[in-house]
């Protein structure tokens, strides 16, 4: 997997090294960024640099990565969706709605088999991506807005379910794959594996995928060459609900609880991981190579300030820095592409 | 060709003098040493042929282009206008073709735009009102202050921005375009306020494709071709068609074919009808329009800017949806509901603007196979086949480079453009609809163009060109329909048809 889903390096051997490298900055400053941080924290901290460490980096990376792999196709047909979290969340709680709890839980819940309670839980996110896509698509909502209006609504599916209350219970299915592991390798590190596999060749070997990074590119062109852009756009937004949904899922598991405002700091988690790995917030460039690295330079970010004792609320303000560090990036980039193009 | 002195009603002073003004752009000559005479009280039509030279002379004049050679005088004072600034402090006003009103706003607001009256700091609106009722009522426009512009018909906004230039304290107002987008009687009422400012003593400049309302309101007319000013004459003593030969031209001095000559039409009325329109209307871009477009014949569509061509491609493409009529493929119903559907329809749109079109950052591969991604492959890509589709394409396109992983921003405009054709070649439409295929091109390109086009028609394609430009539509149409403000008004088919009859019609 490489981090230029995008951008293909073999059709500009010709060019100069420095446009060539300028042409490439999106994908290497995130890759240098990761390798500073790994050497700086590395140095820093003799506990940091253990192969036990880097699974948990990667189990700390997982929920969030399975929302990223969604809002990846969101923010390269240049849309954003701000309801992940609470797709997320309301999807946790429904699957634990209907789940047989504890009888000290003192949730009105609607014990059922576990099938059930998946596939439910399943198309509930995906009816929330569908209200989303139709407000984008049908009625014309901006997406900003549209998501905006609809985190409030997952929130208060959460609300209402769970009423103030703390669900346990989730299929053993669910359970397994958040909080299990197989020979040693939690599951939850390959459930996240898959998606990102599974998002990458659909961004970069199907049809679909192609339509993403062309209607990202030039949403009028794609329109004047007969491609469907309501119905890619609409799609977009289905799939980043339901990754968002097994995001969820997984993440009860995982905490171990169900609960309301659970999932709050994962909208920005997913959205950083997205734009500090490359993918430009004006489309059509980026994928899910970049998606990987800006969640290793999250995970090993949160990761590492934790191994140097650092003061927990300045660790706060330096994500802040690294995320305007990257927003930086990504716009100064997309303004030297403008150039080349009138220039 | 004989330039006379300049001819006028009145022997009034001359309120602006321009002499020996020229303009180029990057070594084209826009404007060669021309002389321009406006009096007070005086309405004078410039017309001309797209490029002639006379919007750069009246940029000149307004302040937009301030380098030039020559000079300008207002009320006898040497003039030379640094900015659009400077032309507004001399008194110099224009009206443009596309309104810069503020729809929100009330017509008040609008004509008092930028300088609202105030007391003690605040918008006195009592005043604003009033004088704004007052200064309208003085040009015959009736029309309440407090609506909101936006609320208004086209022909009321327009008088209302002409009435804020006045406002300002114009003394010369330039018109561009004031009638493409107005009903007759809405001309009409246009007319009735511009005489009353010519009472006033103010001038006006007109310029106008529409050749009848020149003639019927201006004083005196100014013809430009190429550049340069062929010549002035008062109103009264000609008619339309003289004004045409002085607009194209019946010498040899154009560089390119100026098709002044007839041009005989091969229609094939027995071909097999593709696409029809019947009675096809888009609110306020275009009306009850009817057609039939041919397998194995180009259909051309000619008209001025803003006559609706541009809507009327769009509907034909489900970019927009029509608001009345219906369409009809090869004698079934056809709904278009996106421009998916279009395609998969078997109807391809080529816009005017490349732009629109092409995906500037892609290899030229991507961009020709995206129109076809589906026909190529269901569910995987297969880029070995993209590939060489594109190479095939690029070969008998001769597109170059012809390197199919070319970023499409380094290719040239002419090549742009073939690989905007390119797109619809693999598995050929039905119906092609190409929207000003070669406009700004080179004659290199151009002809190109045209052997593609033409090769398309070979295969039976019904093809439709839709074209501002006379030239374009003669070169390539078998069949030519003019279209003036939104409806079909002449069709040519089967007969000898040259420049002149088409500006005639339009």
């Amino acid at each position: 997997m490489t981090t230029s889903s995008g951008v293909k390096a073999e059709s500009q051997p010709g060019t100069k090294l420095g446009a060539f490298l300028r042409g490439q900055m999106r994908n290497i400053a995130p890759f240098v960024t990761l390798i500073v941080l790994l050497v700086f924290f590395g140095v820093a901290s003799p506990s940091f640099a253990t192969l036990d460490n880097a699974a948990n980096i990667l189990v700390q990376i997982s929920v969030a990565g399975v929302i990223a792999v969604g809002l990846t196709f969101v923010i390269l047909c240049a849309e954003i969706d701000l309801s992940v979290a609470a797709i997320a969340n309301a999807t946790g709680i429904v699957v634990a709605y209907f789940t047989l709890q504890e009888s000290y839980v003192n949730i009105a819940n609607v014990p059922l088999p576990a099938v059930a309670a998946i596939v439910l839980a399943l198309l509930s996110c995906a009816f929330l991506g569908l209200v989303n896509a139709v407000g984008l698509t049908v009625i014309g909502i901006p997406s900003f807005i549209m998501t905006l209006a609809m985190m409030q609504i997952g929130a208060g599916i959460c609300a209402l379910l769970v009423r103030g209350q703390i669900a346990y219970a989730v299929p053993g299915f669910v359970a397994a794959m958040g909080a299990g592991s197989i020979g040693g390798i939690p599951w939850i590190i390959i459930v996240l594996a898959v998606f990102l596999v599974v998002g990458h060749v659909v961004l970069t070997y199907t049809r679909f995928g192609r339509y993403v990074y062309m209607v990202g590119g030039n949403r009028e062109a794609a329109e004047y060459s007969g491609v469907n852009v309501k119905l890619v756009l609409g799609a977009v937004m289905v799939i980043s609900a339901v990754c968002s949904g097994v995001a969820g899922m997984l993440g009860v598991a995982h905490f171990g609880s169900a609960q309301q405002n659970e999932f709050d700091g994962y909208l920005l988690d997913a959205i950083a991981a997205v734009v500090v790995g490359g993918t430009s917030l004006f489309g059509g460039r980026g994928g899910i190579g970049n998606t990987i690295i800006g969640l290793l330079i999250l995970g090993v970010l949160n990761n590492g300030l934790d191994h140097v004792e650092i003061d927990s609320f300045l660790k706060i303000l330096i994500r802040g820095l690294i995320l305007l560090g990257a927003l930086i990036i990504n716009v100064y980039v997309q303004a030297v592409r403008e150039n080349e193009r009138t220039g | 060709m004989g330039v006379e002195s300049v001819v006028v009603p009145e022997k009034a002073p001359a309120r602006l003098v321009m002499q020996g003004i020229s303009k180029s752009f990057g070594g084209v000559a826009a404007l060669r040493d021309v002389d321009f005479v406006l009096r007070p009280g005086e309405i004078h039509g410039l017309v001309g042929e797209n490029g002639a030279g006379k919007s750069t002379l009246m940029k000149i004049i307004a302040g937009v282009h301030t380098q030039y050679q020559g000079h300008m005088a207002i009320e006898g004072r040497e003039v030379h206008f640094r900015s659009t600034r400077d032309a507004l402090a001399a008194g110099i006003g224009m009206v443009h073709q596309e309104l810069s009103i503020v729809p929100d706003l009330t017509v008040a607001e609008n004509v008092y735009l930028g300088k609202q009256p105030t007391r003690g700091g605040v918008v006195d609106w009592r005043a604003m009102f009033a004088g704004a009722r007052e200064h309208l009522a003085s040009l015959g426009i009736d029309v309440d202050p407090r609506a909101r512009m936006g609320s208004l018909a086209i022909g009321l906004q327009q008088l209302i921005e002409l009435a804020r230039v006045l406002f300002s304290g114009a003394r010369i107002v330039i018109l561009d375009e004031p009638t493409s987008a107005l009903s007759p009687p809405e001309v009409h009422r246009l007319f009735e306020v511009l005489r009353g400012v010519r009472e006033s003593g103010r001038s006006i400049v007109f310029i106008s494709h529409f050749l009848d309302d020149i003639l019927a309101i201006s004083d005196t007319v100014t013809i430009f071709r190429n550049g340069r000013r062929i010549v002035t004459e008062a109103a009264a003593g000609i008619d339309k068609g003289w004004v045409i030969q002085r607009m194209i031209g019946r010498g040899h001095e154009d560089l390119e074919g100026s098709y002044t000559g007839d041009v005989t039409l091969h229609s094939k009325p027995a071909a097999p009808v593709v696409l029809a329109l019947h009675g096809l209307g888009l609110r306020r871009a275009f009306a009850d329009v009817s057609l039939e477009v041919r397998s194995g014949e180009v259909l051309g569509v000619y008209g001025f800017m803003g006559c609706g061509q541009i809507e009327l491609a769009r509907a034909m493409f489900g970019k927009v949806r029509p608001t009345e009529g219906r369409l009809e493929m090869e004698g079934k119903p056809l709904r278009l509901r996106n421009t998916a559907a279009a395609r998969r329809a078997g109807v391809a749109f080529v816009p005017e603007s490349r732009r629109s079109m092409l995906f500037y950052g892609e290899p030229i591969y991507k961009n020709m196979s995206i129109s076809v991604l589906d026909r190529i492959g269901r569910l995987w890509l297969r880029p070995a086949r993209e590939r060489d589709i594109a190479r095939r394409h690029a070969e008998s396109l001769s597109i170059r480079p012809s390197r199919v992983e070319t970023l499409l921003q380094s290719l040239s405009g002419g090549n742009q453009q073939k690989v905007a054709l390119a797109k619809w070649l693999t598995w050929p439409p039905k119906v092609l609809v190409l929207s000003e295929p070669t406009r700004g091109m080179d004659v290199g390109a151009k002809e190109d163009v045209v052997r593609i086009i033409r090769g398309l028609r070979e295969q039976g394609l019904g093809i439709v060109v839709m074209s501002t430009e006379p030239e374009t539509v003669l070169s390539l149409a078998d069949r030519i329909v003019v279209m003036r403000k939104g409806q079909i008004v002449r069709e040519f088919a089967g007969e000898a048809v040259s420049k002149d009859r088409l500006l005639e019609a339009a």
